[in-house]
């Protein structure tokens, strides 16, 4: 049997929870010399390339999706959870069909809710290149991200090199030039490289 | 070139204490968690293009897009010779501009491949959906029989995926067929009689 092209990261996520309704689907592959991210319609498949020399940073982010959704499944369970007691606590006792469907609506919640903060934390990962910084969404949860930066950072180390933290560090504040400084605002621009004005300058990527 | 990180939620630059930890840092500006992994790409000088050396002595090998200008490598598709400015470096390989051109819009470099239309999927659909008002099926059978047909040799999704789709889509195209035949012959008999 011939070897797999691709080796799958994740399953398809869909980019947001609205883009459930448009079967818009993205998923992540590992392939020989790069990572592929493969978004797809439904019927329509559209690939994005990062090879693993190019790849600069990853960067998650932790978001309260998390905790929103536990709020959006907790109404629907207290209410089917009072719904179910009212039948079978208070008389007049509610028929055996009523309390059935009390019951599996509240399974429903429950397992959704378990599934989901079983799942753990929520996030948001950008993968960043020279030339473009891409949400991944198929890594929506940092247990994920974390298992899949663990499989793919070998390949990456082996191409680029390993920076130990302090390096890194030191080089963001050599490139700023600014070392007391621990933030800057976004609006305001970093100095530009030696002799970028001049016209025979090659174009800069930023 | 830009080697900051920025925030991806207050997009302040991000300087120290959150590049390649264990754990989420909060953001230094906005205080939310996040982590950095960086990579020595990040610091990698992007080196500026080639303009090509002119031809300085009568009849070395020039580049077939600038004639004035002296060939530094055969194009891997077509084997025109190039300049270092037509020089298109693609994962180890050299082509010339138009080669890349033309094998990203067919589909030739196959790394260039950027989009795939899924027919087996399509095939499915049309034989599954319709199923729904069984009536459109007298319709869509034979379109699925020709979309199975006319795109079976066509490549599939670009990550592994096998030809079930278009077998399950012809299988139940020729059911639907065989039902509304069956339809049609049990009408027409009872008509005669």
């Amino acid at each position: 049997m011939p070897e797999k092209e691709y080796q799958r990261l994740t399953r398809a996520r869909s980019r947001s929870a609205f883009a459930v309704a448009f079967m818009s689907r993205s998923s992540l592959w590992l392939g020989k010399d790069h990572l592929l991210c493969v978004d797809s319609s439904g019927y329509t498949e559209t690939y994005k390339r990062f090879y693993f020399r190019d790849i600069q940073a990853f960067t998650l982010v932790a978001t309260k999706r998390q905790t929103v959704w536990n709020g959006v499944l907790l109404v629907p369970i207290v209410i089917c959870l009072a719904g179910l007691a009212t039948n079978l606590s208070f008389p007049p006792r509610g028929e055996a069909a009523t309390i059935i469907t009390w019951a599996i609506f509240t399974v429903i919640f429950i397992v959704a809710f378990l599934i989901h903060n079983l799942l753990g934390p929520t996030c948001i990962c950008h993968l960043r290149t020279a030339v473009q910084t891409e949400e991944l969404p198929s890594l929506n949860r940092l247990r994920r991200v974390r298992k899949v930066l663990e499989r793919i950072r070998p390949f990456i180390i082996a191409v680029q090199g390993e920076l130990p933290p302090e390096e890194i560090s030191f080089r963001m504040r050599a490139a700023v030039g600014s070392p007391d400084s621990a933030t800057m605002a976004p609006s305001v621009p970093a100095s530009p490289p030696p002799g970028a004005n001049r016209p025979d300058a090659p174009p800069v990527i930023s | 070139m830009n080697t900051l990180i920025q925030c991806p939620k207050c997009q302040a630059w991000l300087l120290e204490g959150v590049f390649n930890q264990l754990e989420l840092s909060p953001c230094p500006a906005c205080g939310v968690p996040l982590q950095a992994e960086v990579f020595p790409a990040l610091f990698r000088r992007i080196n500026p293009g080639q303009s090509g050396e002119a031809i300085m002595i009568e009849g070395e090998s020039s580049c077939f897009y600038h004639p004035e200008k002296k060939a530094v490598l055969p194009c891997q598709g077509c084997g025109r010779f190039l300049c270092a400015l037509c020089d298109c470096e693609l994962n180890g390989q050299h082509f010339c501009p138009a080669c890349l051109e033309t094998g990203k819009t067919k589909g030739k470099i196959k790394s260039l491949e950027n989009q795939r239309t899924l027919y087996d999927s399509i095939a499915l659909s049309l034989a599954i959906y319709p199923l729904l008002i069984f009536y459109f099926t007298l319709v869509t059978a034979p379109v699925v029989l020709f979309v199975a047909i006319r795109y079976w040799n066509t490549p599939l999704s670009i990550v592994h995926r096998t030809k079930i789709r278009y077998v399950l889509a012809i299988v139940l195209a020729f059911m639907q067929i065989a039902a509304w035949g069956l339809l049609f012959v049990t009408l027409a008999g009872r008509h005669r009689s």
